[in-house]
């Protein structure tokens, strides 16, 4: 499970919010529809569908039902993410990774509870801009740094999100 | 107001007297307030005051402590400059605020949109905060009231007007016989108040009052009945006083004051200081002609920062120019409890890189010399930073101020991703940071 594909769709995510792009589509894996749905939870897109290589049809995402994957269409699915802008300005203004694919960081609680207290831990600075957060693989799925340190869980950090 | 900020934090800053109502925030959620939850067997509540730790300032005799009766000294000064009748509204009107009342729902305000004046907005006063319309059954059968009608409703009403407030006994025959013609007409205020009573309209029952007639034309102005005719000032006087300013006798501020409606008080009040001062060289075929580059900032000390910049040959001249340039440059800086900024904040002018850091209460401005002035223009009295690159003045100064306008505020961030957001410093003391 190579993070070549997430450190594209961080790239990604922050070249298309500064293109003030409305929708965009990323590689469709597990890992990364999972961290879509966490920056969801997060509030920082406003949908994740699943599709292929046209966009779903926007006038009604909710009863949008995807075309189910099979072996012929599978290396055609896409994940197209809604991007979110306030006041003129992007909600995901800046992504960017922590692991990289050639250096993996792991974080237990006590690390965690310290990057979210703005403090560094290790090699990692703390969060400290307001508003960042930051996204960790953890064996319950992907979440955010506060909610690990909530549920008392460690975990490989992904990226951090302004 | 922004909504997602609670309203105790507009008691955040340090003007504010020692004296601080308690304050109501209303909640973003449903569940109640951790004062009616009480009962709650989960949570024991230590009290503050049970544990006999930070007893209630508030519990303090008010009208003692803020709200002082007047000193005998201070009742002769006030006699000076109001008449009898104003300092008798004046105490009316402090002897009808019922401290308790104050003291239990005031909130003072201290944000920008507060209002001027005192009010617990209870009540809706027409002229002051808007006019109310008459919503109760219109009379089908109205009529324009004609003009003997219409005297002898003015007349009824300008009786009424004069004995609302009568004058005081009449000493002299002379006296006595003003007060009787006062009667029967003269008086200017009784004479406004009966043209804003009398009825414009007859009903089937008599005619219709004022406050319920239905008008279509547009409201009137409000009239300032007490105000008398005082010669203006003449124009021309004023200018020769201004020119006169012994704080500016070259009238370097004349054109901003003229173009921006300051006063050279507050010109003078601004903290404006040239922080970077050097020579440069333009190349003609000619030869190398100099001129002298500064840079200054300008900052109110509460908020407001402005750079200006400004080339030219002579020193004098070309600092007021960029002080000037530095004042009409000046633009809100947003500021944590004004006294920090929000988070970490990084600018980038050419290879001058600042990032700014916000620091707790009391730590002082840590920061290289033209961060601190800027800072201390701008009212912020707790920072750190860090200038990592290259270190040139100009690029320097315009990559701070670039950092301290690009801070993102965390309740639009909170907006923005749809959450909500409670700043627990101030629910925890209550507003008392």
């Amino acid at each position: 499970m190579s993070l070549v594909h997430l450190s594209h769709v961080c790239s990604h995510l922050s070249n298309a919010s500064k293109a003030r792009l409305g929708l965009t589509s990323v590689p469709s894996t597990n890992m990364i529809l999972t961290l879509s749905l966490a920056l969801q939870q997060a509030g920082f897109l406003s949908s994740v569908t699943r599709g292929g290589l046209t966009p779903p049809p926007l006038d009604d995402l909710s009863s949008y039902v995807p075309e189910p994957v099979t072996q012929e269409n599978i290396s055609t699915r896409r994940l197209w993410l809604g991007m979110k802008y306030w006041n003129n300005e992007p909600v995901l203004s800046k992504m960017s990774m922590v692991s990289k694919p050639t250096k993996r960081v792991w974080m237990d609680v006590e690390g965690l509870g310290k990057l979210i207290r703005g403090r560094d831990a290790g090699f990692v600075a703390g969060l400290r801009k307001p508003g960042e957060c930051l996204f960790v693989s953890t064996d319950r799925g992907i979440m955010e740094s506060r909610e690990c340190v909530e549920r008392k869980v460690g975990g490989m950090l992904l990226c951090r999100a302004v | 107001m922004n909504v997602f900020r609670p309203a105790r934090c507009l008691l955040s800053g340090s003007s504010i007297s020692k004296f601080r109502p308690r304050v109501r925030c209303r909640n973003f959620h449903i569940s109640p307030n951790l004062y009616e939850r009480q009962g709650d067997p989960n949570f024991s509540i230590v009290k503050a005051s049970k544990e006999g730790v930070g007893e209630n300032e508030l519990d303090t005799d008010l009208g003692s402590e803020n709200f002082k009766k007047y000193t005998p000294e201070e009742l002769e000064a006030l006699q000076r400059k109001y008449t009898p009748g104003q300092l008798k509204a004046i105490e009316a009107g402090e002897a009808a605020i019922d401290l308790e009342d104050l003291e239990k729902h005031g909130v003072i305000r201290t944000d920008l949109g507060r209002l001027s004046y005192f009010d617990d907005l209870s009540q809706l006063r027409p002229v002051v905060d808007r006019p109310q319309h008459y919503e109760g059954p219109h009379d089908p059968s109205w009529r324009v009231l004609t003009h003997e009608e219409r005297t002898e409703l003015w007349n009824k009403a300008y009786r009424e007007a004069v004995l609302e407030d009568p004058l005081p006994e009449p000493k002299t025959p002379e006296e006595a016989e003003a007060q009787e013609a006062r009667k029967h007409g003269g008086d200017p205020i009784a004479e406004m108040k009966a043209d804003a009573r009398t009825p414009y309209y007859m009903g089937s029952n008599g005619p219709i009052p004022r406050e319920h007639s239905h008008d279509l034309r547009a409201p009137g102005l409000p009239r300032n009945f007490m105000s008398d005719d005082k010669p203006k000032v003449p124009v021309k006087k004023a200018v020769h006083e201004e020119e006169a300013d012994p704080r500016d006798p070259e009238g370097v501020y004349d054109r901003l004051i003229k173009q921006t409606g300051l006063t050279l008080d507050q010109i003078m009040d601004y903290k404006v200081k040239i922080l970077v001062q050097h020579r440069v060289v333009n190349q003609t075929r000619l030869g190398k002609i100099a001129s002298i580059y500064m840079l200054a900032v300008a900052g109110n000390g509460n908020g407001r920062l402005g750079i200006g910049e400004a080339k030219g040959q002579e020193t004098e001249e070309t600092s007021n120019n960029a002080k000037i340039a530095a004042i009409r440059a000046m633009q809100p800086i947003p500021r944590y409890e004004e006294r920090t900024i929000f988070g970490e904040v990084e600018g980038k002018v050419s290879a001058a890189e600042v990032k700014l850091m916000c620091r707790p209460p009391g730590f002082g401005l840590r920061c290289q010399h033209l961060i601190f002035e800027m800072a201390r223009a701008a009212g912020i009295h707790d920072l750190a930073a860090r200038v990592p690159r290259s270190r040139n003045k100009m690029n320097t100064v315009k990559a701070a101020y670039q950092a301290l306008l690009k801070q993102r505020i965390p309740e639009e961030i909170a907006r923005g991703r749809g959450k909500k957001l409670v700043d627990v410093r101030k629910v925890y003391y209550a507003g008392r940071v």
